[in-house]
């Protein structure tokens, strides 16, 4: 893959309207406004991008606020998200962690959240939004093997946030984090993390 | 330019001061990614010019009643070391000629930024000059407008931008200090690559029409040979395995 070439911020990727994220058209021709590179089939993979959440996107959040109807939400974004005390069974506390999808995304970017559940104790890793595909892989397939070498549960959020739960090796998932960071854009990562993990695995 | 004197010799059979031909640029050397706290980063060595650039966001815009509704506001500070250069010139925080500075180069990047898409939000950009030799503010831009692609901030365009003049009554391009000094014109000018739309052009000091016009031809075959520089460190950084903050364990 490193045979690819690398596309900087206004390359033409194509002389037609393709509409694409971290493009742009002018002209009727399409440009690149972001760093990345063209697969086989001359799609677009953005190396680099700011998250923009959509619809049924999976987001982890730590509450930093308490309020008399809701709660405020971190969610890794430039705005908060808020999450009323009537869409929750028990209530939430300062510091807490949860899981959500995402229900809409208004104008300026307000998240409304729906599906919410609490997180029992653990870590969050914060991951470049841009690489969370890499980090789940083919049908999970990426997920499913850092689960199955790291013994506990691991939750991917769009947004960056990973959750890891308490049972897991947590040294050893900051390291596969770290790789997948790392070689995100290279082939052969899933082979590559195998052989790390099992290197790595107390 | 204060101290504009024909008598001061900056060419010598053809050559300037540091044995440069007219039209040459000093050495230059990028690195991308050198920050693992900010989103973006660059460091850029240009002549005996040293600066680090940063971007974080796009964030939430403070304060709350800046933030523009239906785009990014993009900020950029712009800040000279103490110890960065002779005299006065960064020495007490922020004055009139940071400021200056801060404002163009933000102005460079309002019209390459595509701000639409991260509405309420603030995108900052900072300018760490630590050591100064003449021609920062374009050395700034360049520098920057690599931070940006690596911090994944969509942008229309790259931009690179060059100083050119006149200096012992030659048109020349990239002046260094004793030549920013000494000289009769300093132009600093950013070219956009792809449509070569010009983003940022002031003029110290004097030249004729048909100077300028030279010069401007000077700047742009200049700025080609700044995005090829600014191409191959963004190549050499993304071919390899790149990103990951080292934790400590």
């Amino acid at each position: 893959m490193s045979s690819r070439k690398i596309i900087l911020p206004g390359d033409r990727i194509s002389d037609k309207v393709l509409r694409m994220p971290n493009t742009y058209i002018e002209n009727e021709m399409t440009y690149a406004a972001v760093v990345g590179m063209s697969d086989e089939t001359g799609k677009f993979i953005s190396l680099e991008s700011c998250y923009k959440p959509v619809f049924e996107d999976v987001l982890i959040g730590i509450v930093t606020d308490v309020r008399h109807s809701g709660y405020s939400v971190d969610i890794n974004l430039p705005s908060s998200a808020f999450v009323s005390a009537r869409d929750m069974r028990t209530p939430l506390n300062a510091g807490d962690v949860i899981a959500a999808k995402v229900v809409d995304v208004d104008e300026v970017g307000e998240v409304s959240l729906g599906d919410i559940r609490k997180l029992p104790r653990g870590e969050i890793i914060t991951f470049p939004p841009s690489k969370v595909p890499r980090l789940i892989g083919r049908k999970s397939s990426m997920l499913l093997l850092i689960k199955e070498h790291v013994g506990g549960e691991l939750i991917v959020g769009n947004n960056g946030f990973v959750w890891v739960s308490e049972s897991a090796d947590i040294p050893l998932v900051y390291k596969a984090v770290n790789l997948v960071i790392e070689k995100a854009h290279l082939t052969g990562l899933t082979d590559n993390m195998q052989e790390f993990l099992i290197a790595n695995k107390k | 330019m204060g101290n504009a004197n024909p008598n001061v010799k900056l060419m010598k059979d053809g050559k300037r001061l540091d044995g440069r031909s007219s039209t040459d640029i000093r050495k230059i050397r990028i690195e991308v990614g050198i920050l693992p706290n900010a989103a973006g980063s660059a460091f850029i060595e240009w002549g005996g010019n040293k600066i680090i650039c940063g971007v974080q966001g796009p964030r939430e815009c403070i304060p709350k009643h800046g933030a523009d509704p239906y785009k990014a506001v993009v900020k950029c500070r712009y800040m000279m070391a103490p110890f960065a250069s002779h005299d006065e010139h960064g020495r007490s925080g922020p004055n009139r000629r940071s400021n200056e500075l801060s404002k163009v180069i933000r102005e460079v990047f309002e019209s390459l930024i595509i701000t639409e898409a991260f509405p309420k939000t603030q995108i900052d950009i900072y300018i760490e000059v630590l050591q100064a030799e003449g021609g920062t503010r374009v050395a700034a831009v360049t520098v920057a407008a690599v931070a940006l692609s690596n911090a994944g901030i969509p942008m229309k365009d790259m931009v690179s931008a060059v100083a050119v003049g006149k200096a012992d009554g030659e048109v020349i391009a990239d002046l260094s200090r004793e030549e920013d000094n000494f000289g009769q014109s300093d132009v600093p000018v950013a070219f956009s690559n792809r449509d070569g739309n010009i983003l940022l052009l002031q003029m110290d000091g004097l030249m004729t029409r048909g100077e300028l016009g030279k010069a401007m031809d000077i700047a742009q075959e200049s700025s080609k040979k700044l995005y090829k520089l600014q191409t191959d460190a963004l190549k050499e950084y993304y071919e390899k395995p790149h990103g990951a903050k080292k934790f400590q364990l």
